[in-house]
């Protein structure tokens, strides 16, 4: 029942994913992502199309502690070919921790860093990404993911394109420290949904993202 | 139960789309391509749709822009709206097929090449080559290389 209400409460929640973290200039894009781990919202603007600045709100389930701070997201390198695009970002952001169910975190400060790459044709996704963070009464935490996926078929603009994923993660606090989740993607316009589930922990992926 | 609905939703929805994108491929009926949209070293022409259409009787220009990097709606979309934003712009149409960005002008109005070439930077792509015209009306063998 507690993980229904949960599921639901990220549906609500709703807003998107690592697709694309860096929009176009002048482009907002609201995203919520959830998975075995955490439940975020993320809201960014993109200056330039090498740089997104937003504010992200992270509740860390198993951690117990909301996070609340800014994040910049930086294109490092963009490769471009007539079939495919490749991507390599960086990311840095930091805020205030409040803890949950006694979690003596409250008011501490956190810092986190990491990297996300992928490469994509309309066939064919593959993507990594890593994030380190660092918070006062926290302890210290690493997270590691890559990711590959299939499309059925080829949408021309405006379809629905639809992929077939699977995500591996890696999160060496955890006791289940691999986790694997398979997953769908659907693109349509500016909008991106993700729906999964965690085969290690029984947990839902439930991503989203609209791009303004 | 719950990850049984799901996962029984997503793949039925998945297969359907599948099986109606392979089997239809009068591909979403409101733009059609005229001439060579697959032969060998041809460009493909301006993508037609009603706002294309109603700009090119309205007298405008049309440009093709060939893209890289263009994979997914997110490109169309960061294409369509910057370019749409511009007031010399009458019509756009980023075709994923292609790989093609159409644009037709306001009479007496146009954007030059390194315009084109700033704004489709400013999306987050990259513009390969670039047609006017009637190359850009009928595709073109030898299109004008961008870079």
């Amino acid at each position: 029942m507690a993980r229904i209400a949960a599921a639901i409460l990220a549906l609500c929640l709703a807003t998107a994913v690592h697709a694309r973290p860096v929009s176009y200039e002048g482009g907002w894009t609201l995203i919520e992502e959830t998975d075995r781990q955490s439940t975020a919202l993320w809201v960014h603007y993109t200056p330039n199309p090498k740089l997104s600045l937003g504010w992200r709100s992270e509740w860390d389930r198993k951690q117990d502690f909301v996070l609340n701070g800014p994040q910049a997201t930086f294109l490092v390198k963009r490769w471009f070919g007539e079939n495919y695009q490749a991507n390599v970002y960086g990311f840095a952001g930091g805020g205030l921790l409040s803890g949950l169910e006694d979690n003596p975190a409250d008011g501490s400060g956190a810092l986190f860093g990491g990297i996300f790459a992928d490469w994509e044709t309309r066939r064919l996704f593959a993507s990594y990404r890593a994030r380190g963070l660092e918070g006062g009464k926290v302890d210290s935490s690493f997270m590691q993911a890559a990711r590959l996926g299939f499309a059925p078929y080829e949408g021309d603009t405006g379809d629905l394109h639809t992929w077939l994923m699977v995500e591996a993660d890696h999160r060496p606090d955890n006791s289940d420290p691999v986790g694997v989740t398979p997953l769908l993607r659907f693109f349509k316009g500016p909008m991106l949904f993700e729906a999964g589930w965690s085969l290690t922990d029984d947990e839902p992926l439930v991503n989203f993202t609209y791009r303004f | 139960m719950f990850r049984t609905l799901i996962i029984c939703f997503s793949l039925s929805l998945a297969s359907s789309y599948a099986v109606q994108a392979e089997t239809s491929h009068d591909h979403h009926g409101d733009h059609h391509h005229e001439g060579t949209e697959d032969a060998p070293g041809i460009s493909a022409p301006l993508t037609k749709t009603e706002p294309i259409a109603t700009a090119l009787k309205a007298g405008g220009e049309p440009v093709v822009a060939d893209l890289l990097g263009v994979v997914c709606d997110f490109c169309a979309t960061a294409l369509n709206k910057t370019f749409g934003k511009r007031e010399e712009v009458a019509a756009a149409y980023v075709d994923l097929d292609t790989k093609t960005l159409s644009l037709v002008m306001k009479p007496d109005m146009t954007l030059s090449d390194s315009e084109i070439e700033r704004l489709v930077e400013k999306a987050g792509y990259r513009l390969a080559a670039l047609r006017r015209g009637e190359d850009a009306l009928k595709g073109a063998a030898n299109a004008s290389d961008a870079s």
